[in-house]
């Protein structure tokens, strides 16, 4: 099968390539030669030396955690416009899902930038602000861009849609005898909610947190346009180390790194994956 | 929140049009200036040429790929399905910026310099994937028999393919081709590591130059325009789609 062989020399032979480099077992420079050498990976990962964690590894759980909120967040945002739509929604619902979904298949980057023109202190949301006399020009709000806030608010705007969807497919293939089940044995809309519709919807939930998981783990578009010098996430300093640094053997150390983490991240979460594709055939 | 989705286009294209050099309210008042300016730049111009080919070229050859590998997983039999299936989806869960890493190396490794045509390569790999994921399902609805029938009636294999497959798979094989082309042209991630200097993408042409303020009206400009383009397409299949469903039920 020619994607096979496709696949085998275009991923899976690079990614071997990667392993060597990492272990110094080849290199793309002069000096030092190529010699077999774990010390790349002792010097990152801060079990396997002693002394104070290296400024990457650091940078890796920062990086984890801002992956952690934006998920999270855009979790917490998609619920209740998968809820609307699934269930207030009833007639106008697919034409509704198409209005959400359609921004999304606008270029993504263009949407990122977007936000650049948007947030800074003279961009437009900041003189919207002063427009409507709520904020001071010469003291604009800064904290819109170049910020944690900004990252976080960017990457939950992209994913929201993604994370809707598979949330509306579980809600909206819900058994409705079930709800109206809880509600003749007395309980209220809130209860039923938190009760009934909330635990069905877990899989769809769990599955669309893991679909903004994994690609934001590795995620450097985003920081690097609307982040601060010091938000830069993992994924940037995978990218410096080959492009900036030409510290490639210690740039492979951290892509494989990225690229464990993210293949137990999928094997922890695969049950819940299948248990969502299951679902949807009732 | 539909508004909070929509916000950040509706300013790409109001803003294209305002006669201000930075984008702040209140506005200005109407001009087409910038875009004047943007189609004067070739730098931004050659940028778009170059990911109009690029993303036509990977969306022809994702799709042709996508159709012989759906074909094959199709097969009652297949030696290591599993293992073909798990290998053909690897491409939607390694982290970009990995991809883009390991390109690198392999080239290096080969002693051949960054190219486009290096990048075609990686964004054909990412594609493939949802080529796959749109073409099998409906080789799985065709009826076995058709292409029976048609071999029975002395139709060669080739034919039979070519006169009674891909017609029937043909909405599908559309849809890979529109998905491939996207996924190419919106591509920085890969394309970072492996666009060699002085030959940008668009998407790295905005990447590079998103901190450059004299460019930005101009990029606006652009953004605003293909963001109006491809919500119009958007809008003009679905509507298609939908006369389409009605035609058939009736």
């Amino acid at each position: 099968m020619p994607v096979v062989v496709y696949l085998l020399t275009l991923l899976v032979f690079p990614i071997i390539l990667i392993a060597l480099y990492s272990v110094g077992l080849k290199t793309n420079v002069v000096y030092p030669p190529i010699s077999y050498s774990w010390s790349d990976w002792k010097g990152f990962l801060p079990f396997l030396h002693s002394g104070p964690e290296s400024v990457y590894f650091k940078r890796f759980t920062l990086s984890i955690q801002i992956t952690l909120i934006v998920s999270v967040s855009a979790v917490v945002l998609a619920y209740p416009l998968a809820f609307f739509l699934a269930f207030v929604a009833r007639r106008r619902r697919y034409t509704l899902l198409m209005v959400m979904l359609a921004p999304f298949f606008t270029s993504y980057l263009l949407r990122i930038y977007a936000w650049t023109v948007m947030l800074p202190g003279h961009g437009t949301v900041n003189s919207a602000l002063e427009w409507m006399g709520l904020v001071n020009s010469n003291n604009p709000i800064t904290f819109f861009y170049h910020s944690r806030f900004a990252i976080g608010l960017v990457l939950a705007y992209s994913w929201i849609p993604f994370v809707a969807l598979p949330i509306f497919v579980v809600l909206d293939n819900l058994d409705f005898r079930l709800l109206e089940a809880a509600q003749d044995l007395g309980a209220g809309r809130f209860s039923t909610f938190l009760r009934v519709t909330l635990p069905l919807s877990l899989p769809g939930v769990i599955a669309a947190f893991v679909f903004v998981l994994i690609p934001t783990t590795g995620e450097y578009i985003t920081p690097y346009l609307v982040g601060g010098p010091n938000d830069l996430m993992f994924g940037n300093f995978i990218q410096n180390a080959f492009t900036g640094e030409n510290r490639w053997n210690f740039g492979s150390v951290l892509a494989m790194w990225l690229m464990l983490v993210v293949l137990v991240m999928i094997a922890v979460s695969s049950r819940y994956l299948t248990a969502d594709l299951r679902g949807e055939k009732h | 929140m539909v508004l909070f989705l929509y916000l950040p286009l509706a300013v790409l294209v109001i803003f294209s049009f305002n006669n201000n050099n930075s984008p702040v309210l209140p506005l200005k008042g109407f001009t087409t200036h910038w875009y004047d300016q943007a189609l004067n730049n070739p730098n931004l111009t050659d940028a778009l040429k170059r990911s109009l080919l690029l993303a036509a070229v990977n969306a022809l050859a994702a799709t042709l790929l996508g159709v012989m590998a759906a074909l094959a997983l199709s097969a009652r039999r297949l030696f290591g399905r599993g293992f073909v299936i798990a290998l053909i989806m690897l491409p939607l869960v390694v982290p970009y910026v990995v991809l883009g890493v390991g390109m690198l190396i392999l080239l290096h490794s080969l002693g051949l310099h960054t190219s486009l045509q290096a990048l075609l390569v990686m964004h054909v790999l990412v594609s493939v994937p949802y080529g796959v994921l749109v073409i099998l399902p409906r080789l799985n609805t065709l009826d076995p028999s058709i292409g029976e029938a048609a071999r029975d009636l002395g139709a060669s294999a080739m034919a039979a393919f070519t006169r009674i497959t891909v017609p029937l798979i043909l909405p599908a094989m559309a849809s890979s081709f529109v998905i491939a082309f996207t996924i190419s042209f919106d591509e920085v991630a890969i394309a970072n590591f492996l666009v060699p200097p002085g030959h940008n993408t668009f998407p790295t042409y905005l990447y590079n130059n998103a901190r450059t303020p004299y460019l930005r009206p101009q990029t606006v400009a652009i953004g605003g325009l293909i963001i109006a383009a491809s919500l119009l397409l958007v809008v003009l299949s679905e509507v298609g789609r939908r006369r389409a469903e009605r035609g058939l039920g009736s």
